[in-house]
Parts: structure tokens; C-alpha cells; sequence
């Protein structure tokens, strides 16, 4: 397969399971190797030499916010990236309130991701990446999980994100939404590469195992 | 079982605290620990008198960093069996008398027993004082700052890290079985291999994806920072003044000069 995300883009990856979604997104970031073909990010080649500048490119948001989250609190999963990007204490608290404001989750700073709401890890797990200044968004099933309310305020959420995103999603309504172009996979080959009215196109879809 | 995985991450919430001692320099409170934990290991087998001095350390960490006592007591409880039955050997086979209580004698065996259960106390409480004094990125910092091989530092964080892990995956397969177990309450035992194998494979399946969310969040311990919080004034002082006491309670015998101190006292006074 072969696509580029440009500049203002909001890509909806979508595909029946099984289609290589996730995978595409983990060889994006290099934790999976592609055996052949090219990844390109802002103009760097993913390899073993630019892996971490190509990262600190990328913020991809997991489908399970509880792998995201593994520290004690909320603070610290979000200052975890910025320290790891070698950033001094002060600028990584001033980067934490930032993120917090720009959510409205400043409440979850002192807490526990075990005492969350899946809406509220949700968006704990996007300010661990949104910290980090990334350059573009990845989401792999950012509406798991979520009741209705949850899934309306991270619509909102993600919409107001400048970044271009990538979003792997079987969530149709929240895709069209959120999204200005669809990418159809399936068994990890590009199907379809359009515009929304594509999620309208139910034989296409249906044929596609949507 | 899920108030327990929270409980691990007791001290990492208390390490994140605003006391004197939760300011001091991360690097300088690794490295007091370490000579607190060097000198108390460098004593004799049967000087547990020589030891009672050392209890000020974790005393003073635990009132100045505001730490519950509960709390550190619950995870010593945890190393006390094994201390227990590394010190057990001792009381069989070192049988000789010390000394006479009462007409009953008491053998260096016994002696040396509660000399290992004292240090393990003394070096577990000052372990887990660091770790609730300290936050755990600040305490790998401190060791790469240290030069200790990246590997460890590895090891140390992923233990650390899988341990919580392994708790909530542990947790949730508890309820599923729980739910479709009529009545009994625990595992059965003929369920207990195939519960840990799965717990096994799962657990390892998370701690790998959580492994790949930190990678993708820079996580490969490559940067430091550039302009880390040098050592201040009362860093020094602090590193001094406990390194100071650890050495001179190691090379003095303060018991026994406390001890001649009071006989002189009440010499005096009869006189």
C-alpha cells in the first residue's frame, strides 16, 4: 500500500478485524518491521538510525488507555514522553498544565489512572501524547470502550486537534465526523483511498466486510 | 485484589510529596541509602547492639517525609520469611552460650537470628524511605546520572513496572473466574495450573504492548537532561551529615560510650 497524509488531512483507517489497521500504525512507528517497502515521516526514512526522531514525530494513541497508562499518576504519565525527550523539570510541569488545560482534565492531575473513568483514561492517554508536541496523531479505536457522553465529548476533543491524524476506527459515525478522507484496508492491502461519502457506499462497504 | 494493585503504587503516590526531604537532590538521597544499606551490611554477625544506633535513619525519614508506618511495615512483612529462614539455621546450629539471662543461657545462634532481623529491618525500611521519598523517574535518572549499566536500569524499571502489571491481569481473570465458579470461593486446585499459565501469557502479552507504548513515547533511556537540578547547599549538608553518622556509628561504639557516660553520671551523683 502507498499513501501519504498530508498537512490538515484526517484520515479514517478502517477495515474488518484483522485488516492490518494496528499493524500499520505500530510500523509507523517502528515497533513493528516491515519486511519490504518504505515509511516515511516529515521527510525522514524510518530506520533503525531515525527510529527515534521519527517518534518523537509521531503521537499514537493506543487502543487500550490501561497499556498507555502505567504510572502512578496522571502527571506522571504525561510528563513520562517530555522526560524522555531529555526536557528540564520546569518546562515538563508547564507542558503537563498545558496539556491538562487544553483537555479540561487539570482535575485528573493528581489521580490514579486505576480510579478513572474509560472515558477519562481516554483522555489522560491523549494528553500523554499531545505533551510531547507531536507533529501528527495516530488513534488506533479511539471510541472503545466509551459510553455515549464520553464518545461525544472525545469527538469534540479530536476535532479541535490541528494535527493531521490518523484514526483506525470501526466507529462509522464517529469517523465521518471526525474525518476528511477514508482508507479501506483489508488483509493488509490498500482497497479504497476516498472521500466520506465513501462510508455512504453500502455495497462497497459490505464488500469490504464493513 | 484491586485495592492491593492499588496499594502497590502506594509509595510512587507518596514519593510525589512536597516535604524537605522529597526536595532533596534525587542522586544524593540514592546514594546515602546506598552507604546507609554498605555500612550496616559491613557489621559482625552478632553485633546487633552495634546496630540499634542506625534505627535514626529510617525514624528521622519516616517523621520528616510525613510516610505512614503501616505502610512500610505491610511490604517489611513481606521480606521478613526470608530473613526469617536465612536466620532460622543459625539458632540450630550455632549453639554456643553467649551469655545468661535469668540462668537461661542464650547461644551467639540466637544472637546472630535477631542480628538478621534487625538488619533486614533497618535495610528494608531504608529502601522503602527512598522509594517513597523519591519518584521512580527520578530514582532511574539518579542511576543513569550514576553510570549504573543501562541494563540494570532496564531490569530495574521493567520488574517494577510488571509487577503492577501482573496484579491487574491477575485481577481481572480472578473475577471472570469467579463469575463462572459455583459458589467456591478461590481457585481449585485443578484449576491453579492452567489459571497461572494463562496469567503467564497474558500478562507477558500486556507488559508488552505497555513496553511498546513506551517506546513510542521516546522511552529508550538515551537522553538526559540537559540542564539537570545541580546539588544545592542543603543537598551537601544532608549527604554529609548522614554519611557522617553512618561512619562514625560504625567505627565508635556508641553504646558503649553512652553506657560509660552514664556510669560516670551515676558515679557521681552517689559520690
Amino acid at each position: 500500500m502507498s499513501f501519504t497524509l498530508n498537512e490538515g488531512e484526517n484520515i479514517a483507517l478502517i477495515g474488518e478485524n484483522g485488516a492490518g489497521k494496528t499493524s500499520l500504525l505500530l510500523a509507523a512507528t517502528g515497533i513493528l518491521e516491515t519486511a519490504s517497502g518504505t515509511i516515511e515521516i516529515n521527510g525522514i526514512p524510518l530506520d533503525r538510525k531515525t527510529i527515534h526522531a521519527v517518534r518523537r514525530q509521531i503521537g499514537l494513541v493506543f487502543q487500550n488507555p490501561d497499556d498507555q497508562l502505567f504510572m502512578p499518576l496522571i502527571y506522571d504519565d504525561i510528563a513520562f514522553g517530555c522526560r524522555n525527550l531529555g526536557l528540564p523539570e520546569e518546562e515538563i510541569r508547564t507542558r503537563v498544565d498545558e496539556t491538562l488545560q487544553k483537555l479540561n482534565i487539570t482535575h485528573l492531575k493528581d489521580r490514579s489512572a486505576l480510579k478513572l473513568s474509560g472515558g477519562e483514561k481516554r483522555m489522560a492517554a491523549i494528553a500523554t501524547v499531545l505533551a510531547m508536541k507531536p507533529s501528527f496523531l495516530m488513534f488506533d479505536e479511539p471510541t472503545a470502550f466509551l459510553d455515549p457522553k464520553a464518545k461525544r465529548l472525545l469527538t469534540g476533543t479530536v476535532k479541535n486537534l490541528k494535527h493531521p491524524k490518523i484514526i483506525a476506527t470501526h466507529d462509522m459515525v464517529f469517523a465521518a465526523e471526525v474525518c476528511n478522507r477514508v482508507i479501506v484496508l483489508k488483509n493488509g492491502r490498500l482497497m479504497a483511498d476516498g472521500e466520506p461519502p465513501l462510508f455512504h457506499n453500502h455495497e462497497l462497504m459490505q464488500e469490504f466486510g464493513l | 485484589m484491586k485495592s492491593k494493585t492499588h496499594e502497590l503504587y502506594v509509595l510512587e503516590q507518596l514519593a510525589g510529596g512536597h516535604t524537605w526531604i522529597h526536595r532533596i537532590h534525587p542522586t544524593v538521597k540514592l546514594f546515602t541509602t546506598a552507604v546507609f544499606i554498605i555500612t550496616i551490611a559491613s557489621f559482625d554477625r552478632y553485633a546487633i547492639g552495634r546496630l540499634i544506633p542506625y534505627i535514626f535513619y529510617p525514624l528521622l525519614l519516616m517523621v520528616i517525609s510525613e510516610t505512614p508506618y503501616p505502610v512500610l511495615m505491610k511490604r517489611f512483612l513481606l521480606a521478613l520469611p526470608f530473613c526469617f529462614f536465612a536466620g532460622i539455621s543459625n539458632i540450630i546450629f550455632d549453639r554456643a552460650p553467649a551469655f545468661t539471662i535469668c540462668g537461661i543461657a542464650v547461644s551467639y545462634g540466637v544472637i546472630s537470628f535477631f542480628t538478621i532481623l534487625f538488619r533486614t529491618y533497618l535495610c528494608v525500611m531504608g529502601v522503602l524511605l527512598f522509594v517513597s521519598v523519591t519518584p521512580l523517574a527520578e530514582i532511574t535518572l539518579s542511576m543513569r546520572r550514576l553510570r549504573v549499566p543501562y541494563i540494570f536500569v532496564v531490569i530495574f524499571e521493567m520488574t517494577y513496572r510488571y509487577i503492577g502489571i501482573l496484579f491487574e491481569e491477575a485481577h481481572s481473570m480472578y473475577i471472570a473466574y469467579s463469575l463462572r465458579s459455583t459458589g467456591s470461593r478461590g481457585i481449585k486446585m485443578r484449576d491453579m495450573g492452567s489459571f497461572a499459565g494463562q496469567l503467564l501469557l497474558r500478562s507477558f502479552d500486556r507488559a508488552e504492548r505497555v513496553y511498546h507504548a513506551m517506546k513510542c513515547r521516546g522511552y529508550a533511556l538515551q537522553t538526559l537532561p540537559k540542564n539537570g537540578r545541580p546539588a544545592e547547599q542543603k543537598d551537601w549538608l544532608y549527604l554529609f551529615s548522614v554519611c557522617f553518622l553512618c561512619i562514625v556509628f560504625r567505627f565508635t561504639d556508641i553504646n558503649a560510650s553512652f553506657g560509660k557516660l552514664l556510669g560516670g553520671f551515676f558515679h557521681a551523683q552517689n559520690k
